[in-house]
């Protein structure tokens, strides 16, 4: 059992509150003024310091309360994971898989998806796993983090060999492919905007068709590129788009408030080569950056406890626990004063 | 409308309670007024042997040749002292009836006894022991009197306890002259410097009447259970009230009430015995109640 947030146990002396409230509640018993008094037995101061059951028990209940109120600020978790593989979702059932968990003696561990963040996202919680634990990671690729990872527990990173990760496109062709829709929008004099459309079909045809353009008239915040082949019109101000596509009388780019501006006196509509050149320009603008390889390794452990996730929360059972120990503490106080 | 000393208890005004509770009572409870040789004429009273001649209505013989002796009324000299218990036990609260208290009690009872001692034309003077001291008013007569009288009671309040006996002795000067005493008190203390002045005062042949009040819930020991109880005049010793200690309350209650009926019959002093929850009027009555009049 860890706390993440430890300091919070330096509270604990607060429990000594309700004890001294109760004992407080013991030396001032309520005296009445009563004329007639002398005629009634004496009683010994301690004779009034008796404590009444319910009182024990409210008292007893007050200290869960708040200790259960520390634990829950402390964020007191339970290490409850043992042994886990941690496999990409593309090669869930595949062979090599389950090879390399029988190889890495891992049969009996369980078995989590591949989160994104992966050295982030183990090191912030890490703590549900026990200290024994280890982790065995099937990926395709792994990206090279900036700094090496630090566990506290060791960890084992295999990558899948490129044919076998190449696999799901295979198995994906067998099925509809589901093509990323991508939004362009269209502002073209009536006669070229065929040759637009032509233009931009032919485009989804590229690569495998992994990217569908959807043209439409106006450009929405989805909106990637915008085609604006009113040579001499200024387009609407509020039109935005991270890239322009303007006709203009010279070539080159322009960075203006509404985006990056690509201009050209002609555009490619009827010449295949030169489009071919505009559509490979147009992916190496804006193919996103591949991370550097991480090579398979293991790694060992290099922490001994776990790192305190400062957003690490405290389970939700903790928080009804709390819930329905105020509630008892509430009717309790009420029946007593009753 | 006040009728019950739950109302009566919320009226701040002594002079109205007074008037409601008088109002039912009736005039001349006690022979206030001496009849006799005097100036103004009141009746006419058939010879008896013994009479003064001087005092036959010789006129009225002529006429019905009777013999008839003219009364006279006479201002009376008997003076009325008013003795308030203004102790801090005095404060004792009615458990039933809101407000009302044995201090309120006594104080409107002896308002009231002032209230027909002015009518009947009697002085009367107040001494209120509180705190330890005597608060003196001298014995006059008149509606003004009264005034003064009733503000002195609605001053005191209950605080302390009884005055020494030398101190109360000191303001006994008065019973030189035939008198008659009414003390309100709650007999707790007993014997007390207020029991011993009561006595010497009726051995002084004065007319001492002692009304010892007391609360219902004094009587019946309904207190709630399982609380501390503190005397208001001990200090700070503690007593428990059990549901054990239920009897033996009732007994030590009982006897020493009995103690104080037998010191007051032993010294011929009428006791009238009365809880607050009771109406005034009643108990007035009972407490005015020519003592004689009562023994068989």
């Amino acid at each position: 059992m860890t706390s993440m947030q430890p300091l919070w146990w330096f509270a604990l002396p607060v429990l000594l509150l309700p004890v001294w409230w109760h004992m407080r509640k013991r030396e001032r018993t309520r005296t009445d003024i009563l004329a007639t008094a002398r005629f009634l037995p004496a009683a010994a101061p301690q004779q009034q310091r008796v404590l009444h059951w319910s009182d024990v028990l409210l008292l007893l209940v007050r200290m869960a309360l708040l200790f259960m109120l520390l634990a829950w600020l402390a964020v007191l978790v339970m290490p409850w994971k043992g042994d886990t593989v941690f496999v990409d979702p593309s090669l869930e059932s595949s062979p090599w898989a389950a090879q390399q968990v029988q190889s890495a003696g891992m049969g009996a561990a369980a078995r989590e998806p591949l989160p994104a963040d992966l050295w982030n996202w183990l090191a912030r919680n890490e703590h549900e796993w026990r200290p024994e634990a280890r982790f065995l990671i099937l990926a395709p690729r792994a990206a090279m983090p900036a700094l090496p990872p630090r566990l506290a527990h060791a960890a084992e990173l295999r990558l899948a060999p490129s044919a076998i990760a190449a696999r799901p496109p295979v198995a994906a062709a067998a099925m509809p492919a589901t093509p990323r829709k991508r939004q362009i929008a269209v502002s073209a004099p009536a006669e070229r905007l065929p040759r637009w459309q032509a233009l931009f079909a032919a485009f989804s045809t590229a690569a495998d068709g992994v990217n569908l353009y959807v043209l439409s008239d106006t450009p929405t915040t989805d909106t990637e590129l915008i085609v604006w082949d009113h040579p001499g019109n200024e387009p609407p101000a509020s039109w935005k788009a991270p890239l322009w596509w303007r006709t203009a009388a010279t070539n080159g780019q322009t960075q203006t408030p509404q985006g990056l501006a690509w201009t050209t006196p002609q555009w490619p509509l009827h010449d295949v080569d030169a489009a071919r050149v505009l559509y490979e320009r147009w992916q190496a603008a804006t193919a996103h950056m591949s991370p550097y390889p991480m090579p398979a390794q293991t790694l060992k452990a290099g922490r001994k406890e776990p790192l305190a996730a400062p957003l690490a929360r405290s389970p939700e059972w903790l928080a009804l626990a709390l819930l329905a120990l105020f509630a008892i503490e509430r009717i309790l106080t009420h029946a007593r004063r009753r | 409308m006040l009728e019950t000393p739950a109302l009566l208890a919320h009226s701040a005004d002594l002079e109205l309670v007074i008037r409601h509770v008088l109002a039912g009572l009736g005039h001349g409870i006690h022979a206030g007024r001496e009849r006799g040789a005097g100036v103004e004429f009141s009746e006419y009273r058939a010879y008896a042997p013994g009479d003064e001649w001087r005092r036959v209505d010789w006129k009225l013989l002529a006429r019905a040749d009777r013999y008839y002796v003219r009364e006279a009324e006479r201002d009376s000299h008997v003076a009325t002292w008013l003795v308030l218990d203004a102790t801090a036990s005095m404060a004792e609260p009615s458990r039933r009836v809101d407000g009302l208290s044995k201090h309120w009690y006594a104080r409107t009872a002896l308002a009231c006894v002032a209230a027909i001692a002015q009518r009947q034309g009697d002085a009367f003077g107040l001494l209120v022991l509180s705190n330890g001291k005597v608060e003196f008013t001298q014995a006059s007569r008149g509606p003004r009197h009264l005034q003064r009288v009733l503000a002195a009671l609605q001053r005191a309040t209950p605080s302390g306890g009884l005055p020494d006996t030398e101190a109360l002795r000191a303001s006994l000067h008065f019973a030189r002259s035939q008198s008659m005493v009414f003390a309100a008190t709650d007999a707790l203390d007993w014997p007390s410097p207020l029991s011993e002045a009561l006595v010497r005062l009726r051995h002084m042949r004065h007319d001492v009447r002692l009304l010892a009040l007391r609360t219902e819930a004094e009587v019946e020991a309904d207190f709630a259970t399982g609380h501390a109880y503190r005397d208001p005049e001990e200090g700070a010793r503690l007593h428990s009230f059990t549901r054990a200690d239920r009897e033996n309350y009732r007994t030590a209650l009982d006897s020493h009430f009995g103690a104080v009926r037998t010191a007051c019959r032993q010294h011929d002093v009428p006791l009238c015995e009365a809880q607050v929850e009771q109406p005034l009027g009643e108990v007035l009555r009972a407490w005015l109640r020519n003592p004689e009049a009562r023994r068989p």
